[in-house]
C-alpha cells in the first residue's frame, strides 16, 4: 500500500480487480492543511483512460510488479524502446509512457514495468537534472526564489523557476510533481 | 430524497458553518430530508444558539441533527455528503457498501479560486475494497466547477434590509447599539496586524465603529483595553471598539449588510462578505508552507475581473495582501490609508463583484444538479 501523495508515474494500482497504469499525478493543497492528487490512469485490462482524486492520504494498493533496470534508447513510433545491461530490448508504448515524456532523453536511466509478461510503463528516478532551454532573462536583484517564471527544457516540457534562472542553468526537476527543486552548479 | 451530511469540527467555526448552511438549503429550498451528523455540537451550538449540545438527535431549522461520536449505526441514505474529507465511520461505509443500491457519496470540497479545482470537480475516487465510488465536488468561482453557496432569497433580504433605514436603526438597537456614522466589522484569526491597524483607525479624523464578536481576537484587543464579554466597549480617539455577542448566521449576515466594511475569516464568512456586497478584507485560513498564499492570489485574481486594476481596486487588493502578510504587500497603515483615499469607488467595486459572482450557479443547485445526473 502506498499514500495517493507517494504515487509516482508508471506505478500500477488496484481497485477491486482492476489494475491501472498511472500516466499523470497532480498533487493540490486543498483548505485547512488537506491535499487531494489527481490521478490520470488507464486500465491495463481494457485499456480505457480515466481521471481520478483521492485524498493525499488515502492508502492505494499499488501491485508490485517486475521490473528492470534500463535506459532509454530510441523512440520507433508508436514503441519507446529501452535496452538493460544486457542489450535485451523493451518496448513500451507511447500512450503508456505518461508524464514521463516530459523527463525523457537518450540513455535516462529508468526502471520499465512488467505487466503479465509485457512491458507497460516506465518509472522515472523521483529527480532529473536538465538543461533550460529557454527562460525570460533573469531579475537582477531578486534572489529570494519566491517569485516564479517558466522556463522551457528541452523536452518542451515548461517549468516554473526561481527568477534568478537563465538559459544554461542545470536544474533539477521534481519528476513526480514536475516541480523544480534546486539549482544545480557545474 | 434522504441525504446525509457529515461534518468534523476541525477547528473554529467554518466547517460546521458550511454545512449547516447548505443542510437548511438543500431542506428549505428543495425539500430533501437532510440528516446532519456533527462530531462538535459545543461549537455547533454557538453558531446555531437553542442547539442542545448533549442530544443524541433534534430538530433544527429543518434539519436532523445527529451528534456523531462514534460508529454511528443508522442507515445511510440515498445521498451521503462528507464535508471537506472528513473520513465516513467505518461502520456506516460498510452498511452502504451492503446496500442494494450504493448511495450516492459525494465528498464536498473547500472553496478555492485556484485553476486545478476546475480539472478535479466531479472526478471519481474508487474504494479500495468495497463497490463504491466517491465523487469529489469543488465549489467554485467559475462553470467549470460547483458554485458557490448563497441561497436563493438572499440579495432580495439583503437588497430589503439596505433599502430601509428603520429596520436598519432596529437592528443596531437588537444589538444593543445606537446607529453610527461609519462601521466596521472584525472577524479574524489570531496574527492578524490589528495594533497598527487599529493604531490608523483611531489617529482618523472621522469617527469610526469597529464592532467585534465574542472570541475574536482576544487578546491582541485586551492591549486597547477591550473586554471579552459581549457588551464591552472602549473609545480610542474617534475609534469606539466594541464588543457584541457570537451571532448566528442570518445574524452575521445583517452585521456585515450594515457595516460600511468587514474584516473577515476562513470560508463561510468570506463569502458572506462577498454577498454582501460591502468592501471586505478576507484573513484567508494560514496553513502550512504559505499555500494560503496560492489560494488568495487566486482570489484576488477572480475578484479584479476582466477589467484590471483601478484604483480602488488596487487599494481593495494591497490591503487584503497587506493583513494576510503576502511578500510584497505594503504595510497595513498604509494600505488602508490607500483603501480610505477613495471610500464610494471601494463600495461601488464591492458591489459591482458580489452582483457578477451572483450571476453564476449557486453551490447547492450545483450540487443538486449534480446529484440528480449520477441519479440518472
Amino acid at each position: 500500500m502506498k499514500l495517493a501523495q507517494e504515487l509516482r508515474v508508471g506505478n500500477v494500482i488496484k481497485f477491486n480487480n482492476d489494475a491501472y497504469v498511472i500516466l499523470r499525478t497532480e498533487y493540490n493543497r486543498g483548505g485547512r492543511n488537506a491535499a487531494t492528487v489527481r490521478l490520470k490512469l488507464k486500465n491495463l485490462l481494457i485499456g480505457n483512460n480515466t481521471e481520478q482524486v483521492y485524498k493525499a492520504d488515502e492508502k492505494i494498493d499499488v501491485i508490485v510488479l517486475e521490473r528492470k533496470e534500463v535506459s532509454y534508447s530510441y523512440f520507433a513510433d508508436p514503441m519507446y524502446v529501452f535496452m538493460d545491461a544486457e542489450y535485451a530490448q523493451y518496448e513500451v508504448e507511447k500512450e503508456n509512457m505518461g508524464d514521463a515524456l516530459n523527463f525523457l532523453e537518450d540513455g535516462l536511466a529508468c526502471e520499465v514495468v512488467f505487466y503479465d509478461g509485457r512491458a507497460i510503463s516506465v518509472e522515472l528516478p523521483s529527480s532529473v537534472v536538465r538543461e533550460i532551454v529557454y527562460t525570460e532573462p533573469a531579475v537582477r536583484g531578486d534572489t529570494s526564489g519566491k517569485v516564479l517564471k517558466p522556463a522551457k527544457i528541452n523536452t518542451g516540457f515548461e517549468v516554473q523557476v526561481p527568477a534568478f534562472c537563465e538559459i544554461g542553468d542545470k536544474i533539477e526537476i521534481d519528476t513526480a510533481s514536475g516541480e523544480y527543486r534546486n539549482r544545480v552548479k557545474g | 430524497m434522504k441525504w446525509d451530511i457529515f461534518c468534523s469540527v476541525v477547528d473554529n467555526y467554518g466547517d460546521i458553518g458550511v454545512c449547516w448552511r447548505l443542510a437548511r438549503q438543500l431542506a428549505a429550498e428543495y425539500g430533501f430530508e437532510v440528516r446532519l451528523m456533527c462530531d462538535d455540537l459545543q461549537v455547533f451550538a454557538r453558531i446555531c444558539p437553542g442547539l442542545d449540545a448533549t442530544a443524541a438527535c433534534q430538530r433544527a431549522g429543518g434539519v436532523e441533527i445527529r451528534r456523531w461520536d462514534g460508529e454511528l449505526h443508522v442507515a445511510p441514505a440515498q445521498v451521503v455528503l462528507e464535508s471537506f474529507g472528513c473520513r465516513l465511520p467505518e461502520v456506516y461505509v460498510e452498511a452502504m457498501g451492503r446496500a442494494s443500491a450504493a448511495p450516492l457519496w459525494i465528498n464536498f470540497e473547500y472553496l478555492s479560486a485556484e485553476n486545478w479545482v476546475e480539472r478535479c470537480h466531479g472526478l471519481p475516487s474508487r474504494h479500495g475494497h468495497l463497490p463504491l465510488v466517491t465523487w469529489f465536488f469543488y465549489p467554485g468561482f467559475t462553470a467549470a466547477t460547483g458554485g458557490l453557496l448563497r441561497e436563493a432569497h438572499l440579495l432580495r433580504e439583503r437588497d430589503a434590509f439596505l433599502a430601509d433605514r428603520e429596520v436598519q436603526v432596529q437592528y443596531w438597537r437588537s444589538l444593543g447599539l445606537a446607529p453610527a456614522a461609519r462601521n466596521l466589522s472584525l472577524f479574524c484569526y489570531g496574527g492578524a496586524p490589528l495594533d497598527a491597524w487599529l493604531a490608523e483607525l483611531a489617529a482618523a479624523p472621522q469617527p469610526l465603529r469597529l464592532i467585534v464578536p465574542e472570541g475574536v481576537a482576544n487578546a491582541e484587543l485586551a492591549r486597547w483595553g477591550l473586554a471579552v464579554q459581549a457588551g464591552s466597549s472602549v473609545q480610542h480617539g474617534g475609534l469606539s471598539l466594541v464588543r457584541i455577542g457570537l451571532q448566528d448566521q442570518p445574524g452575521y449576515d445583517r452585521l456585515l449588510w450594515a457595516c460600511d466594511m468587514n474584516v473577515v475569516r476562513g470560508e463561510d464568512s468570506f463569502l458572506r462578505a462577498l454577498w454582501a456586497g460591502r468592501p471586505f478584507c478576507w484573513h484567508i485560513y494560514p496553513q502550512q508552507d504559505g499555500a494560503h498564499a496560492a489560494k488568495l492570489e487566486a482570489f484576488l485574481g477572480r475578484y479584479l475581473g476582466e477589467a484590471g486594476e483601478g484604483l480602488a481596486r488596487a487599494a481593495a487588493v494591497a490591503f487584503m495582501r497587506a493583513w494576510n502578510g503576502l511578500d510584497g504587500a505594503p504595510d497595513i497603515a498604509a494600505a488602508w490609508r490607500a483603501l480610505q483615499a477613495q471610500p464610494a469607488e471601494c463600495a461601488q467595486f464591492a458591489a459591482a463583484r458580489a452582483q457578477h459572482f451572483a450571476g453564476g450557479t449557486d453551490a447547492a443547485a450545483g450540487l443538486v444538479k449534480f446529484v440528480r445526473e449520477k441519479l440518472q
